[in-house]
């Protein structure tokens, strides 16, 4: 078996009675990207910080390249963190800057300034190295924050929500070059982030996050379309949630009659049924369709691409996604319809 | 050019004049009194010092290079002059370093702290310096705090007296200017994004290089200018030293006062004065030179 890169067995933190870290057990193999998904407070980002040895763990293990570290202090571990910050010195150039770690790490004067320029280029600012990080724009300087990380080729390099405080096309952009240079690089990784848009498009598994402990880890694919609990299914990917009644005569919970059949057998009583607003047809579309929903448009959003309906049936609102014109207006009482395995019931 | 585009033209030339001139007159009260209390009597000051001084009268209208000359060829005043800068360098020196730590410690601890500390930087700020005076008259002599403390922890077996030393002059002095530098500094460091301390770390630097790499270069500018603040301070103050050091401690405060109350000699007093504001705006222009010019330090 090969030693991986970052072993965390049990790894417990807490503050005064508040649990930040509940033993987490995360393995990431040589070359792995694994994020760390999960709302604010969930423990991600304190997980991220007992690797990088910004703060002290109450119990449980950190191995990197299967030396236990978690004794070490920061500059002594060899980990390289990409803050959201990107925590750039701003006193010092870009070059300086990506230099610096291989200064403190007692590489040579022409190997240095080889890497410094091989990973300005990788980084693509190969012609920035003389500015200061105020001159640059808030991606250039996350790409310098990059350089400087990557340069001193960590057994692990760990994103602390590097991209959240960028606008959206540039989020986007990044994301992609980050993806590219992990399979042109093969680093091993972990990602914080409390995007599942990045989460998904980037990482080898996902660690979906909550309370301090893992919920699910699994590749992407998996954690879309097999979460292991409600928790995980809400958190990844757009969903819509009816809370309903099952029996002879389905009501929407507070007792309001809904027009609802579902295919199969259901045991009566209260259910959450999660539906994609992807998934979801309506009009003639629903009509051949095993499940169905009558609902009432109450107000159309034009997306672009698509229209998103807004829909109510009783007490129930949900949302459905349509390409094309549209072709509903509000108040128009439509028949919404899914497949069975589009949907998830959780009681 | 159309008769309305003739307008619109003036009008726009209006607005940029009152937007050129917005920063003077929100400048204009503090600028009044800049000039009215401190412009005219420096002015008046520096007349002054050319004035002449005979038999009992305050002065005599006159204009002449007497009283610099026996500013710098009297022995007593040469020897205020380099006590003064002593002293001053000195305690502005030790502020420095300790108010560095202070603000340093009270940056790094959690925010649950700080008001704490901030609170005790303060205190000495909120006492006139008389009443701090006093306060070390109640701790420096035989019968003292410091000499109590000392004997009874056992440190010492005879009691002692620091009261009227020099050091007592130089510890009165620090303590008064400890919470100008302290707050200098804690609002330089709070401009300071930590993460990068923990980026240093992270890249492999030990706390001291993160302090020599880091820290330093982006506080040099603050610290300049908590030292030139301290400096200021310690040059021109006048009771402290005067009560707290020995009877020989001539400082150019005491020495102005002395001309100027004692020997009711208006003219040599004001020539002192103005060897010791020449002394401190040398300094600060030295300070200034020091400074890194760039403005773009902080990301």
């Amino acid at each position: 078996m090969t030693i991986a890169a970052l072993d965390l067995q049990n790894v417990r933190r807490t503050y005064g009675r508040v649990v930040a870290v509940d033993n987490v057990s995360l393995t990431v193999a040589k070359g792995e990207f694994v994020t760390l998904l999960g709302p604010s407070g969930s423990g991600k980002t304190s997980t991220l910080r007992l690797v990088g040895g910004f703060d002290q763990l109450n119990g449980g293990s950190i191995r990197i390249n299967g030396e236990r570290i978690d004794h070490l202090p920061a500059y002594q571990r060899d980990t390289a963190t990409i803050f959201q910050s990107g925590a750039l010195f701003p006193h010092k150039t870009v070059a300086e800057n990506v230099a610096f770690g291989l200064r403190m790490r007692k590489v040579d004067a022409s190997e240095t300034a080889d890497r410094v320029k091989q990973y300005l280029g990788i980084v693509r600012l190969s012609g920035f190295a003389d500015r200061f990080p105020a001159q640059l724009s808030g991606g250039q300087k996350q790409r310098v924050a990059l350089a400087r990380s990557l340069a001193v080729r960590p057994a692990i390099l760990l994103f602390d929500e590097p991209l959240s405080a960028l606008d959206l096309s540039l989020r986007l952009q990044l994301r992609a070059e980050i993806k590219n240079l992990h399979d042109q690089l093969q680093f091993s990784a972990i990602y914080v982030t409390h995007d599942q848009g990045e989460a998904m498009a980037m990482s080898s598994r996902v660690a979906v996050m909550r309370n301090g402990a893992i919920e699910q880890i699994d590749t992407p694919e998996n954690i879309f379309h097999q979460p292991i609990n409600e928790f995980v299914y809400t958190f990844i990917g757009e969903s819509c949630c009816l809370a309903v009644r099952l029996g002879p005569q389905p009501t929407d919970g507070a007792g309001g009659r809904i027009d609802l059949s579902l295919q199969g057998d259901h045991a009566p009583g209260d259910a959450r049924l999660y539906i994609r607003p992807s998934r979801l047809r309506f009009g003639p579309d629903a009509a051949d369709l095993p499940n169905r929903l009558k609902a009432r448009v109450e107000f159309v959003e034009f997306l672009g691409d698509m229209n998103r309906y807004h829909l109510r049936a009783a007490g129930l609102e949900l949302f459905a996604d349509h390409a094309g014109a549209a072709v509903h207006r509000a108040g128009d009482v439509v028949d919404v319809g899914w497949q069975s395995q589009d949907m998830r019931v959780f009681r | 050019m159309t008769g309305e585009d003739r307008a619109f033209t003036v009008a726009r030339a209006a607005v940029i004049r009152r937007k050129r001139a917005a920063p003077w007159l929100l400048m204009l009260p503090a600028l009044i009194i800049v000039l009215i209390f401190f412009g005219l009597p420096t002015l008046y000051m520096a007349r002054m010092s050319f004035n002449l001084s005979e038999g009992s009268k305050l002065f005599t209208p006159g204009l002449s290079w007497a009283n610099y000359q026996t500013v710098f060829s009297n022995e007593v005043f040469v020897g205020a002059i380099w006590t003064t800068l002593q002293l001053a360098l000195m305690a502005s020196a030790a502020t420095l370093v300790i108010g560095y730590l202070f603000a340093l410690l009270v940056w790094l601890k959690p925010a649950k702290w700080r008001l704490i500390f901030i609170g005790l930087a303060l205190c000495p700020l909120l006492i006139s310096e008389i009443a701090i005076i006093f306060g070390w008259w109640m701790f420096f002599p035989k019968n003292g705090l410091l000499s109590f403390a000392l004997t009874s922890s056992g440190l010492i077996s005879d009691k002692i007296s620091l009261m009227y030393t020099e050091f007592a002059a130089f510890v009165g002095l620090v303590y008064l200017t400890l919470p100008f530098c302290f707050f200098i500094l804690l609002s330089i460091l709070d401009g300071i994004d930590k993460r990068m301390l923990e980026a240093a770390a992270d890249l492999g630097a030990s706390p001291l290089t993160i302090f020599r790499e880091v820290l330093l270069p982006l506080t040099r500018n603050g610290m300049l200018v908590a030292f030139s603040q301290c400096f200021i301070f310690t040059m021109g103050t006048y009771a402290t030293p005067s009560a707290l050091g020995p009877d020989t401690l001539w400082t150019m405060g005491f020495l102005v006062q002395e001309q100027m109350l004692g020997r009711n000699n208006w003219p040599l007093a004001s020539a002192l004065s103005m060897v010791l504001v020449v002394l401190v705006a040398v300094m600060m222009v030295f300070t200034r030179a020091l400074a890194t010019r760039r403005a773009t330090l902080h990301v």
